[in-house]
């Protein structure tokens, strides 16, 4: 069993699928169950394709690290794709060809390959925005991730022609080992990580955000703030480790840009009248937090952090963009009282909610709380002062909100959530409820993360 | 004012590209570029795998990657992997623009513009012509400038004139689903066999021949045939979806 | 010199994207800077007084001053991804049209 299957059966499934319409949507569920289920047969290791080594070939990287990825976003992609698969059947092949390009991203070693995947799945999920039925959004999604991607590309051709190779460890290799002061490779890298920024949803490069989670529906939402939010936050934290190095003035612009997008995700979430709008500009904030965990060093303890928050995302969009279906739009006063008749889900969503605040009891608060004592050892006395604060101002406005949706009197709204999703929410809330009080493997998991053995050079 | 932002941003982009280049003593300033510092000085020399000495047009045998056309040796054998990624990519692509463009689809779209007897006399010269160009190009990938990209792409182009020379013309779409989904498959499957045979996924386990030769290069001048069949068929699904609208 | 001109290819592109309010126009923008980018790309890999990356029977051995074939092959590559992109933006603009009526932002009456 190779690891190369992740990338080629849901491709090979893709093929076939346009031939035979009417069982896609079958193909689909089986392939990406398929997927979860080999995740466990495969062996940790770098896989050669075509039989040239590195760096004349490409190759894929499975360790530690890109496992706990694949696991993250395969099961994640499962679970959305079981709850909808009925419902959008006419995407069904559009959804395979995304699986293998979010695979494919998490594994590659190759810069350029990392490039290609990146279209592959960013333009899938152009497609799969295209259900919200806002096409002036997706446009400009697509002009945003398009430009994005050619910062990347241009980036990654000028790192080329300095150090001729686009291998990610050749590359760093080269870099530490050329002798060359640290600046030439600053522009690179810097477009490298815009290029990322707007797939990451950093600001400020990240204005389609808005429009596309905004109005997402039920694939959409869960898809784009979690699926997709996993794999493009992975795959940045590896850039981020093993490749990007950031000194002097860059690190000083890259971390403003990160502190921004945490303070200015927040705020902005504060002010939101929309349920959806507080969760995207919420998930703007933790998606910058965990860039900055990244940046940090901690690299086992951010890949935990991102498992988290995208979990209680999906938890959190499923839940809202099924009410939202069914009521018509998503202001706080529409919503208000949904809890009432529906505990279960109403349940599950406030654990998400608490576990993405961090809260003791839940997984969020053993992270939040490692990192903090990490950032306090290391005599970073800024971040987890705005650590803090930006989380007093989440729990203020995440509280109102679970009150709202908790508590009314009458004429509650009507809404029915189906057995699956009430089951997919439960499992996912029960798991974060388990890590958060059984916290030993969590710590272990971290430490095995953060000590790999990184190759010289990138950050750490 | 938001016109000179936009200048002002624009300018200040290009101005830090400059710089960037200009003062950079790593990069490599234009026309000066040591190929034998690149990974690419193994391309031309065919030696990542094994040492084949000097590489000679038309005598050296069975070399690692047999094209003659260095630039097809990195695509489609060196780093065939991103080709594949890069076929899917025009797959999903073609997909998206079906899915968006509706797929009941009856007639042609109305246009002001009607084939005059210039056109259509003239294209059906020149269909065969274009077409037979497609498949040369695609199937000399290897040994000359070109390859299943360009030649799919010349194939789509002679089903465009043909939707520019008929009013009512209509390719058989289906015919083009199943062959785009079969040649996808096909190159998938020929990944496969070099995985199973050879231990690597997209392994050329077949003979690669003499450096030159028309049948040479094992597996490279398949790959490009699918390619370009895929391309051109998805191109010319492309063309079609945007030349028709749904109706009676 | 040739890479001065990608790179002004680059900034008309992003000039266009920023300032211009048409679906069509900002697709051609994007195309340009594309097309900045891919001679840009292009430009990286030029030997002076190289030849073409191909084996013939005049330029038959290894020894000769070839010119760096990678970039090449990532311009196909970019290249195929820029098609498949316009693609997909053009059937996008087409449902735009579809439901506003006009190509341009200004006149549709909502962000």
């Amino acid at each position: 069993m190779s690891a190369i299957l992740l990338i080629v059966i849901p491709l090979l499934a893709a093929f076939l699928s346009i031939l035979v319409k009417k069982y896609s949507a079958n193909i689909l569920l089986v392939v990406s169950f398929a997927s979860v289920v080999l995740l466990n047969y495969i062996p940790l290791e770098v896989i050669t394709i075509g039989g040239f080594a590195a760096p004349y070939g490409i190759n894929l990287i499975l360790d530690q690290y890109s496992l706990i990825a694949l696991y993250a976003v395969n099961v994640l992609f499962f679970l959305v794709v079981a709850i909808n698969c009925a419902k959008f059947k006419k995407l069904s092949s559009i959804l395979l060809v995304a699986l293998a390009g979010l695979n494919g991203m998490i594994l590659t070693g190759d810069l350029f390959n990392l490039f290609v995947f990146m279209e592959v799945s960013g333009i899938a999920a152009y497609l799969m925005t295209t259900t919200n039925q806002k096409p002036l959004a997706t446009f400009n999604y697509l002009v945003q991730g398009t430009v994005g991607s050619s910062l990347y590309l241009l980036g990654l051709i000028l790192l080329y022609a300095m150090f001729g190779t686009l291998n990610m460890q050749d590359m760093a290799f080269q870099i530490s080992s050329s002798g060359y002061h640290i600046a030439v490779t600053a522009f690179p890298f810097l477009l490298m990580f815009i290029g990322f920024g707007v797939e990451a949803k950093l600001l400020p490069f990240n204005s389609w955000v808005q429009g596309i989670l905004g109005s997402s529906n039920r694939l959409t939402g869960p898809m784009i703030a979690s699926v997709y939010a996993a794999a493009i936050g992975f795959v940045l934290g590896r850039l981020l480790t093993e490749l990007f190095v950031f000194e002097g003035t860059l690190l000083l612009i890259v971390t403003a840009i990160l502190g921004f997008s945490i303070v200015a995700g927040e705020a902005m979430a504060f002010g939101a009248k929309k349920v959806r709008e507080i969760l995207l500009f919420s998930s703007i904030a933790q998606a910058a937090l965990v860039a900055l965990v990244f940046l940090s060093g901690f690299t086992g303890l951010a890949a935990l952090l991102l498992i988290a928050n995208t979990a209680g995302k999906l938890i959190l969009f499923l839940i809202t963009n099924t009410a939202t279906d069914q009521l018509g739009n998503d202001d706080i006063s529409t919503l208000q009282g949904l809890f009432v008749n529906n505990k279960v889900v109403g349940v599950s969503f406030t654990v998400a909610v608490l576990n993405v605040l961090g809260l003791p009891m839940f997984f969020g608060f053993v992270l939040k709380m490692n990192i903090l004592l990490e950032f306090f050892q290391t005599d970073h006395l800024l971040w987890p002062a705005v650590i803090l604060i930006v989380s007093v101002v989440e729990g203020i406005y995440f509280i109102r909100l679970l009150l709202k949706l908790w508590f009314k009197e009458s004429d509650l709204p009507q809404v029915e959530f189906e057995f699956t999703l009430k089951y997919v929410v439960v499992v996912v809330a029960a798991l974060l409820i388990l890590f958060g009080v059984y916290t030993a493997p969590v710590e272990q998991a971290a430490d095995d993360l953060t000590a790999i053995q990184y190759i010289e050079g990138g950050n750490l | 004012m938001k016109n000179f932002l936009a200048l002002a941003l624009s300018l200040f982009i290009g101005f830090l590209i400059i710089m960037s280049l200009r003062n950079n003593v790593a990069f490599p300033e234009y026309g000066t570029v040591n190929v034998a510092s690149r990974v690419s000085q193994a391309y031309l020399d065919r030696d990542v795998t094994e040492n084949p000495g000097t590489v000679i047009f038309g005598e050296s045998v069975n070399l690692e990657s047999g094209p003659a056309n260095t630039v097809t040796a990195i695509v489609a054998d060196y780093r065939s992997f991103d080709t594949l990624g890069e076929v899917t990519v025009l797959f999903v692509s073609s997909l998206g623009v079906a899915l968006l463009l509706g797929t009941k689809k009856q007639k042609r779209l109305e246009v002001d513009f009607h084939p005059n007897f210039m056109l259509r006399v003239g294209s059906r010269a020149l269909f065969g012509i274009i077409l037979m160009t497609g498949i040369y190009v695609a199937i000399h990938g290897h040994l000359t400038p070109g390859g299943g990209f360009p030649g799919g792409a010349m194939i789509a182009s002679s089903m465009l004139l043909l939707y520019l020379a008929n009013d009512s013309f209509r390719a058989k779409i289906k015919g083009f689903k199943i062959l785009e989904s079969a040649a996808g498959s096909a190159y998938i499957l020929i990944g496969l066999i070099g995985l199973l045979v050879g231990g690597y996924f997209l392994q050329n386990v077949l003979d690669n021949g003499t450096l030159g030769s028309l049948f040479s290069a094992g597996f490279i001048p398949i790959i490009y045939v699918l390619i370009g069949l895929k391309v051109g068929s998805e191109i010319s699904g492309v063309i079609d979806n945007f030349l028709t609208e749904e109706g009676v | 010199m040739l890479q001065y001109a990608a790179i002004v290819l680059i900034m008309l592109g992003l000039y266009g994207i920023l300032t211009k309010r048409n679906v069509i126009k900002i697709i051609v923008s994007l195309n340009i800077l594309e097309i900045g980018l891919n001679l840009f790309i292009v430009s990286v890999g030029f030997v002076d007084g190289g030849l073409a990356p191909i084996f013939t029977s005049q330029n038959a051995t290894n020894d000769l001053n070839f010119v760096d074939p990678l970039p090449q092959a990532l311009v196909l590559t970019a290249i195929v991804i820029g098609v498949g992109t316009t693609a997909l933006g053009l059937a996008i603009a087409k449902t735009i049209y579809a439901k506003y009526g006009t190509f341009n932002l200004d006149e549709m009456g909502e962000k």
